[in-house]
């Protein structure tokens, strides 16, 4: 309920932020010294916020779907890439995670490459990509490529510290107990980085998003969220509310995935909602 | 057969190196079987190096460790011993019930054995209603508690305590060493309790084997015989001769009579 609230107090001091912006901006933008440090607030930079709800519910072209089920689709298209991104950039952020743990030369030697990976300018990565990969797998799967390759770095730090998290104490527990190394990951480590992992998680969904909409605009692969952007920005000057709705939908298409990965978190921090302390 | 025994035992940190240190030097040491004894001594006398010798946490520089006849290695592979620190350490995403269980679970035991025994542990220490609680809705008296449950659930043959009542307040500290007094009167465990504490290794122990540092060693060992281990006891003539003999072997001062 107060969630509910807090969202809507968001929601409506951004309101007020955008057309109030628009009501007493400079509709040229304010330039100083010949830089721009405020934005344009005419309707072509800045349209109503009830032009562009309004705009959804127009068809997208004369005679056409209507936008709000054409962002949809193409939403749903670039949730799939994003899914099949993330899982795939998850499973290979942990694994790297478990042998940078396991080998302290694998930490020493990959993590600064892991670091680098992070580096290379995605728009200039994603073409090669699309190049080596499109022989053989379908364009959105190349594009899922992409997405994972954003999404396995919070993964794999994140994740290292998580299993690196237990004390001293308890690695000599386990040592105690005659457990191996992989007993040990599995009853210590594994539930210890827990708290480590799902905000690493949160950071990779956010990551796949990106990368997923950045791959399809520099793949140009169709039917994503990411080419409609595109698509309606050209139409900007004559239909400038259309680009809003685009950017609408991926900004919810962000939000729903951030949602569904904090969903994962529920079963497995159980331990985490009992707070109150008993004394005997 | 003696619970442990150690002989002419020695550990060098960072051997050959500028920052070498000598925590033990030559120690041996026997632990009959059912014997509580501590370890006492100023920091950096080596009596947790000790324990984790004899826990097999560490490897010997030279000499050898024996538990139960067999060498620390083994026993250690066997869980021939049951092991509480300073801190409960206990896994926080576990239920109270599941902690005392994993030791269990390492050994391979079925579901319900493992909660049969488990349970009996949480009584044994006064948890019971507490199974199903987690880690952190627990007072530290009460996880330190379930980290002796925990220690004790194998049965192990020998208990290995490193300052397990350091962290606590002096009543429930109290309230601990005689519920552990009767927990090892119960089981026949043998006990090797390390403490910087003189009035609480008197208490507990049957002997209170005295270190001193640079380079860590044995100085002195000494037989605690009170008649009986509950208040009165705390107020006995004996008692407070027994904790002057100590305090005495660790300021250094002559040894002059301990019974």
């Amino acid at each position: 309920m107060k969630k509910t609230l807090y969202a809507l107090a968001g929601i409506t001091i951004f309101v007020v932020l955008w057309e109030g912006y628009k009501l007493v901006g400079n509709p040229e933008g304010t330039v100083l010294f010949g830089v721009r440090v405020l934005p344009r607030a005419d309707d072509l930079s800045m349209p109503h916020l009830w032009t562009v709800l309004e705009r959804l519910g127009r068809p997208e072209l004369t005679g056409g779907r209507p936008v709000w089920i054409v962002i949809v689709q193409a939403c749903l298209f670039t949730l799939g890439i994003t899914a099949a991104g993330f899982v795939i950039g998850a499973l290979v952020g942990l694994l790297l995670a478990v042998a940078m743990q396991r080998f302290r030369i694998v930490e020493r030697g990959l993590l600064p490459y892991v670091i680098l990976s992070q580096t290379v300018p995605l728009v200039a990565l994603a073409p090669l990509v699309a190049g080596w990969g499109g022989t053989i797998m379908p364009s959105w799967a190349t594009v899922s490529v992409i997405a994972a390759y954003l999404a396995f770095f919070p993964v794999a730090v994140g994740m290292l510290r998580g299993l690196q998290s237990p004390a001293a104490s308890g690695v000599e527990l386990m040592r105690s107990y005659a457990a191996g190394w992989w007993r040990t990951l599995v009853k210590l480590r594994f539930p210890a980085s827990l708290p480590y992992l799902f905000p690493a998680l949160r950071l990779a969904g956010a990551a796949a998003v990106v990368g997923a909409v950045v791959g399809e605009i520099s793949t140009g692969t169709r039917g994503g969220i990411g080419r409609l952007i595109i698509e309606y920005s050209r139409e900007a000057t004559s239909d400038p509310a259309k680009v809003y709705t685009a950017m609408l939908g991926a900004a919810l298409l962000g939000l729903v995935v951030a949602g569904l990965v904090s969903l994962l978190e529920l079963p497995l921090m159980r331990h985490r909602r009992h707070v109150e302390v008993v004394t005997l | 057969m003696s619970a442990v025994l150690v002989s002419s035992l020695t550990k060098i940190f960072n051997q050959g190196r500028t920052d070498e240190v000598v925590a033990l030097s030559d120690v041996d040491l026997e632990i009959k079987s059912g014997e509580f004894v501590s370890l006492i001594g100023p920091s950096g006398c080596g009596k947790s190096t000790l324990l984790r010798l004899i826990a097999d946490l560490i490897a010997p520089s030279t000499g050898t460790v024996t538990v139960a006849g067999k060498s620390a290695d083994a026993a250690r592979r066997e869980q021939a011993y049951g092991i509480a620190f300073q801190q409960a350490g206990l896994f926080e995403w576990r239920t109270v019930l599941k902690n005392v269980e994993l030791p269990l679970e390492l050994r391979g035991l079925s579901k319900a054995e493992r909660k049969a025994k488990a349970s009996e542990m949480l009584e044994l220490v006064g948890l019971a209603e507490f199974a199903g609680h987690y880690p952190a809705q627990l007072s530290g008296g009460m996880q330190q508690r379930v980290a002796i449950a925990r220690a004790l659930a194998v049965r192990p043959p020998l208990l290995l305590m490193d300052e397990p009542f350091g962290a606590l307040d002096e009543m429930t500290r109290e309230r601990l060493q005689s519920e552990l007094l009767g927990i090892c009167a119960q089981t026949g465990t043998s006990t090797v309790f390390v403490t910087h504490s003189i009035s609480e290794a008197v208490f507990l122990s049957d002997r209170v084997v005295v270190m001193s540092a640079r380079p860590g060693r044995i100085t002195a060992s000494i037989p605690v015989t009170l008649d009986s281990r509950d208040e009165a006891a705390r107020q006995s003539p004996h008692y407070f001769e027994c904790v002057t003999a100590v305090r005495q072997a660790l300021r250094g001062t002559p040894l002059t009579s301990a019974s």
